[in-house]
């Protein structure tokens, strides 16, 4: 188990609150802990106390009802929903299964909330943080001082144009701010400035493939289609304390954040997730975004209505509205549960409140905040302080021209020059924010720089000059990715370079392409160079010391071992006369690859290469077992 | 002398003293003190003979919802709220700055209406505005009998009452105030000193409270114009100062691009009335005007006349919707200003009989009583009354029929001013007009259309000072008390520079003969086109010395 500090510890029984910024430190945890009861945080409190941290923590029954909001450790509410489901005897879905419901039709929009990267706040000079010592970046406009105006930072643009741009939408060159009001204590003016009626970006689109995650039903490609982006001020962070106390950190009030608006065009829960995926993957490609959902930096709403799908031509379904999911896979979870609910209200004859409801993380069903009649009317108000945001063609263009390749365009390049497969190229994409991507290109460009003495640019390009960038791919992936499996993180850095340098994975991996070393030995190579243990650019001197060099046996001493291997193993043999006489239709190369792989063990490994050793085994049974046994006949 | 006569009230008098001159300054004290006119006051400014700081000083008066600091009894500003009773800014207004720089010693905050909401200074968390009967004790033009105080005292007008009271008793050479549909103006005409308005995004906002920032300026009360003329314009004049940290102060380049086509900034002006085209909106001569009011303004346009002025009626038809608009956009704007006022930070907060903690945050979840208790105290019933009223115009359901009508109505208030003004709005791109909209009592002074004015000429109030009883008692409802602002609704919606000035009324109209005299003097008010505040000031000077020279 783990080592936590008591001090995270209990803050996270007691509060629900982790101290990182995560999917589940996801602000508003205090619309949780405030709505708990006094008297139930007081037992939690005690019987928290009281119990060795060891065991299981006991926990009031009424915490696992879904309706009530208390914060309940994820692992407890997780353990209790096992539970449940399995005296209820009937096993959950697996959310792949579950995208449709017969004779219903699912429409879902979504509004995604992403903090924009720039150094400065959205209205005052006050520095954009993270992770600061709190109420430490604080202007006299951001705590709404009586007589303090606010003063619009216009770098705040530039993240905000790109960001427009990545979702293919029409830049306004003209956009204004409005007020839109509503109380609460991380909000110190009380009113959040938005841009509600003229939006600086509208009319956007984002095509979805399956590589992203689509529901099968979607088929080959999808557009959603993208209402509008609007800038928007965020607000402070509340943190929770014992005894309804709620600390606030005003470093976050006034960070510039963006809203995706997107149309009610979703009709698969798998796609929605895929959506809000995609959306955090342009915005990050373009530079717009700070973060991703996992650290915080993104949230989306969803909008879910449901209706009859023998009669979709009429009006939608009554939507209601599910707010702040902070991981993708609430996202898919969420729209399911709530999809259900709706069915199954409509079904036993039931109307659809329009109403905002939550979700809790892992949770089974979406639960109700406030309905209509407690519903917040805003009273959006054209802020009389701000003039209008007049963005120029020209900006418009320079950032459009300076933007870079997007991701989809970048994916079919990877497919399509470099061989790799869908899911590869995505997983290169996605990984490290984008900084995995860019390191494979480092490798890349480092070793064909080694090869360039032997191979034109041309050759590189063609199918098999190309088989050195599968080998980069590959390892930047696979052989990658092993190394964090077991100890700690890469250090990518966002220019591609990480604890293995890029020009030592190139000189290894040089190695292994040019066959001057074994793969089993360029393994070893990597683990110490991430190790720390050989120095950079030190990878060819350690080859070269410790006489790693692949010294390769003769063909007479493969064909020895051959020799060896076959040695009683006649049924084996057999296959292979079988397919020589036409009874197979296959080549039996899987008995072959089992030959092969007793050949290597049988000798030195270090001087043995799997595709000789293939090929002697496959000369040595061609040439002289088969026609020995067809002899035999 | 003691530093806050104007907070305590009630306070006992020192011990009777034999000397005549401190029997003097008692009396005086507690005038002043029935005055009410500071909320709080710095003890006298040590300024004398030896040691008089240069540039040449000036006493200044700042209304109680501008920022200052320091560690004086002035360094709070309450806006005469209990949200802000003991509210310190940790910056100073950038307005005060610039007049500290050029020699201004403050003297103290003066009392208003809360946050600037009000026409009489009666809305205080620190008590009405009253003036004395003798507050021509400096310079002022009012000559009144001494009568009976107590129950006759008149209102001071708002919302910048205690400034302009500190104006009229000769406590302040100048006083800052805020009008955002008359507050300057109103007061100054009541207690007849001079109050002027300049041009929406002339003079910095920051660090002023705001009321409705789209309306929101702020003005200067003084005995004379020419002490205002003198801060404003000319070298070193304020009218050319940008401050970045108000993002609605006009840029230097605006401000350079609107003085090309003026007169009076770069150079000095000479006012001469010869030739000057005054207009005289038909609209404003209302049936609620004060017969008093209506004789000084027709006497006034004919002695401008006479000194060779042109006197031209001109129409302004959307004036009769303006007040409505008004009334519509600066509550709006005000419910949203004040929102921040929720006893969170501000106040206190209201713990439903102090009992446990965790009742008071239930009760935030049953849908925000916390700062609905809180709020429901901490404001007084004017500022309640427009943040419903502004709530209201903003819900989802009544915007479209009030708030963005009233933006309409705006518009057009200003096409009027636009309309009759020779010179352009250099914020807006001209527009053709349709002569046929024109009432026909507008004569036209050629097949183009009627005489283009430089100005133009009405009254401030419709009425005169009422009595400060008639209004504390409720006799006004508050759409009585709306009322005062009819006339100076219009350029604040337009933001065009606008002065009033005093002129006296005949003592011989007392309304109750034999028992009291009235108020002498009247607000007579100049609004002139956008960014024409130095010919504005001139001109107005020329105005106010003909008319106080006897015919």
């Amino acid at each position: 188990m783990a080592r936590i500090s008591a001090a995270v510890l209990s803050k996270y029984l007691l509060s629900g609150e982790l101290s990182c910024r995560g999917c589940l430190g996801a602000r508003r945890v205090s619309f949780s802990s405030e709505s708990a009861s006094y008297s139930a945080r007081q037992t939690r409190h005690f019987t928290a106390r009281a119990t060795p941290i060891t065991g299981p923590a006991p926990v009031p029954a009424l915490a696992f009802q879904s309706s009530n909001p208390s914060p309940v450790p994820l692992r407890q509410q997780l353990k209790a929903q096992a539970r449940a489901l399995k005296s209820s005897g009937e096993k959950r879905k697996k959310n792949a299964d579950n995208q449709t419901v017969p004779g219903w039709e699912l429409t879902v929009g979504i509004e995604i909330h992403a903090q924009l990267n720039t150094a400065r706040k959205l209205f005052s000079p006050a520095a954009a943080s993270f992770n600061d010592a709190p109420n430490t970046h604080v202007a006299l406009f951001d705590v709404a001082l009586p007589g303090s105006q606010p003063s619009f930072q216009s770098d705040a643009l530039i993240p905000a144009v790109r960001a427009a741009l990545a979702l293919d939408c029409t830049v306004q060159p003209v956009s204004r701010f409005d007020r839109k009001h509503y109380f609460h204590w991380d909000q110190p003016a009380g009113y959040q400035i938005t841009q509600y009626y003229e939006p600086f970006a509208t009319d956007g689109r984002i095509v979805l493939y399956p590589r992203d995650g689509i529901a099968p039903q979607d088929g080959e490609a999808i557009e959603v289609g993208i209402k509008q982006v609007q800038m928007e001020q965020d607000t402070a962070k509340t943190t929770a304390q014992p005894g309804g106390v709620q600390w606030l950190d005003f470093n976050r009030v006034g960070m510039p954040l963006i809203e995706v608006i997107t149309l009610p065009q979703i009709h698969y829960p798998a796609t929605a997730a895929a959506l809000v995926r995609k959306v955090q993957m342009l915005l990050n490609s373009v530079d717009a975004c700070v973060s991703g959902m996992e650290a915080g930096g993104l949230r989306a709403d969803i909008n879910v209505s449901v209706r009859r799908s023998d009669d979709t031509t009429g009006p939608l379904g009554t939507r209601t509205e599910i707010k702040n999911l902070s991981s993708f896979k609430a996202v898919e979870d969420a729209i399911i549960a709530e999809r259900d609910r709706q069915i199954a209200l409509l079904e036993s004859g039931g109307v659809v409140v329009g109403e905002t409801r939550g979700w809790s993380l892992g949770g089974t069903e979406t639960r109700r905040l406030r309905g209509k009649e407690g519903e917040v009317d805003y009273r959006y108000m054209p802020d009389p302080d701000l003039g209008p945001v007049v963005i120029d063609d020209q900006l418009v263009r320079h950032l459009k021209d300076w933007m870079g390749v997007l991701p989809d365009a970048e994916i079919d390049q990877l497919i399509g020059d470099y061989g790799l497969s869908s899911k590869d190229a995505l997983s290169l994409i996605l990984l490290d924010d984008g900084a995995r991507v860019q390191y494979f290109y480092n490798v890349l460009d480092a070793i064909e720089a080694r090869l360039g003495s032997n191979a034109d640019h041309e050759s590189l390009a063609t199918s098999s000059g190309r088989s050195h960038a599968l080998l980069v791919a590959n390892w930047c992936l696979h052989e990658l990715g092993k190394l964090t499996e077991v100890s700690a993180d890469l250090g990518m850095t966002p220019e591609g370079e990480c604890r293995v340098p890029s020009t030592d994975l190139a000189a290894i991996l040089y190695h292994l392409h040019s066959r001057t070393i074994t793969a089993k030995v360029a393994k070893e190579l990597l683990w110490s160079v991430f190790r720390g243990e050989i120095a950079t650019g030190a990878v060819t001197a350690v080859v070269e010391a410790n006489g790693l060099w692949f010294k390769e046996l003769p063909d007479e001493e493969y064909a020895a071992l051959a020799d060896q291997v076959i040695e009683g193993e006649e049924k084996v043999l057999g296959e292979f006369l079988r397919f020589q006489d036409g009874k197979s239709k296959a080549y039996p190369h899987g008995k072959l690859m089992f030959l092969v792989g007793r050949m290597l063990r049988s000798g030195p490994e270090q001087m043995m290469d799997p595709v000789s050793a293939e090929r002697v085994m496959r000369a040595r049974i061609a040439e002289v077992y088969i026609p020995a046994l067809q002899a035999k006949k | 002398m003691s530093a806050r006569t104007g907070l305590l009230r009630g306070l006992c008098l020192h011990h009777v003293s034999c000397s005549a001159k401190q029997l003097q300054q008692q009396q005086q004290q507690q005038q002043r003190r029935l005055l009410n006119h500071f909320i709080s006051r710095d003890p006298k400014p040590a300024v004398n003979g030896q040691d008089a700081p240069s540039p040449p000083h000036f006493t200044l008066a700042v209304k109680d919802n501008i920022a200052t600091t320091g560690a004086t009894a002035s360094s709070t500003t309450t806006c005469a709220s209990p949200f802000l009773t003991s509210y310190r800014s940790p910056f100073e207004a950038t307005i005060v700055t610039q007049l500290r720089a050029r020699g201004a010693v403050v003297v103290g905050k003066t009392n208003l209406d809360e946050f600037g909401m009000g026409s009489h200074s009666v809305h205080s968390a620190s008590g009405p505005v009253a003036q004395g009967p003798d507050n021509d004790q400096g310079q002022g033009q009012q000559v009144r009998a001494s009568g009976d105080y107590g129950g006759e005292a008149r209102s001071a007008g708002g919302s910048s009452g205690g400034s302009a009271v500190a104006v009229a008793c000769g406590e302040a050479d100048v006083a800052l105030g805020t009008d955002t549909g008359g507050s300057v103006r109103l007061p100054a005409a009541y207690t007849g000193v001079v109050g002027f308005k300049p041009s929406y995004g002339m003079l910095s906002r920051h660090g002023v409270v705001p009321y409705a920032n789209s309306l929101d300026t702020v003005g200067f009360l003084a005995r004379s114009v020419g002490t205002i003329a003198d801060l404003l314009v000319g070298a070193g004049g304020l009218w050319a100062e940008h401050d970045p940290k108000d993002p609605t102060s006009l840029s230097p380049a605006a401000r350079a691009r609107c003085a090309s086509g003026r007169e009076g900034y770069r150079s000095s002006l000479t006012a001469v009335l010869k030739g000057v085209r005054f207009g005289i909106p038909l609209e404003y001569n209302i049936e609620e005007l004060d017969p008093r009011i209506r004789d000084v303004w027709s006497a006034s346009a004919e002695a401008l006349q006479q000194l060779g002025a042109r006197i031209v009626p001109v129409s302004l038809p959307s004036t009769r919707h303006a007040l409505a608009a008004y009334y519509v956009i600066a509550p709006a704007e005000a419910s949203s200003n004040l929102a921040k006022y929720d006893g969170i930070r501000y106040g206190t907060r209201e713990d439903h009989g102090g009992s446990a903690g965790g009742e008071s945050e239930s009760d935030v979840a049953d849908g925000g009583v916390l700062y609905a208790a809180s709020r429901g105290r901490g404001f007084g019933d004017e500022v309640k009354r427009r943040i419903l009223l502004g709530s209201y115009t903003l819900s989802s359901e009544a915007m479209d029929n009030y708030f963005i009508k009233a933006q309409a109505v705006r518009r057009l208030v200003r096409r009027d001013f636009d309309r009759v003004f020779a010179l352009a709005n250099p914020l807006h791109e001209p527009e053709a007009f349709d002569l046929s909209d024109l009432p026909d009592s507008v004569a036209m002074e050629n097949k183009f259309g009627p005489t283009e004015v430089d100005f133009l000429l009405c009254p401030t109030a419709p009425t005169l000072a009422p009595r400060l009883a008639d209004v504390t008692a409720q006799q006004q409802s508050p759409v009585d008390s709306y009322m005062n602002d009819v006339f100076t609704v219009p350029a604040s919606l337009a933001g065009l520079p606008t002065i009033s000035i005093p002129v006296q009324v005949a003592p011989e109209a007392a309304e109750s003969p034999g028992r009291e005299t009235g108020p002498g003097a009247a607000g007579l008010q100049l609004i002139g086109q956008f960014w024409d505040d130095a010919r504005l000031l001139a001109v107005a000077g020329a105005v106010a010395r003909a008319l106080s020279e006897p015919t």
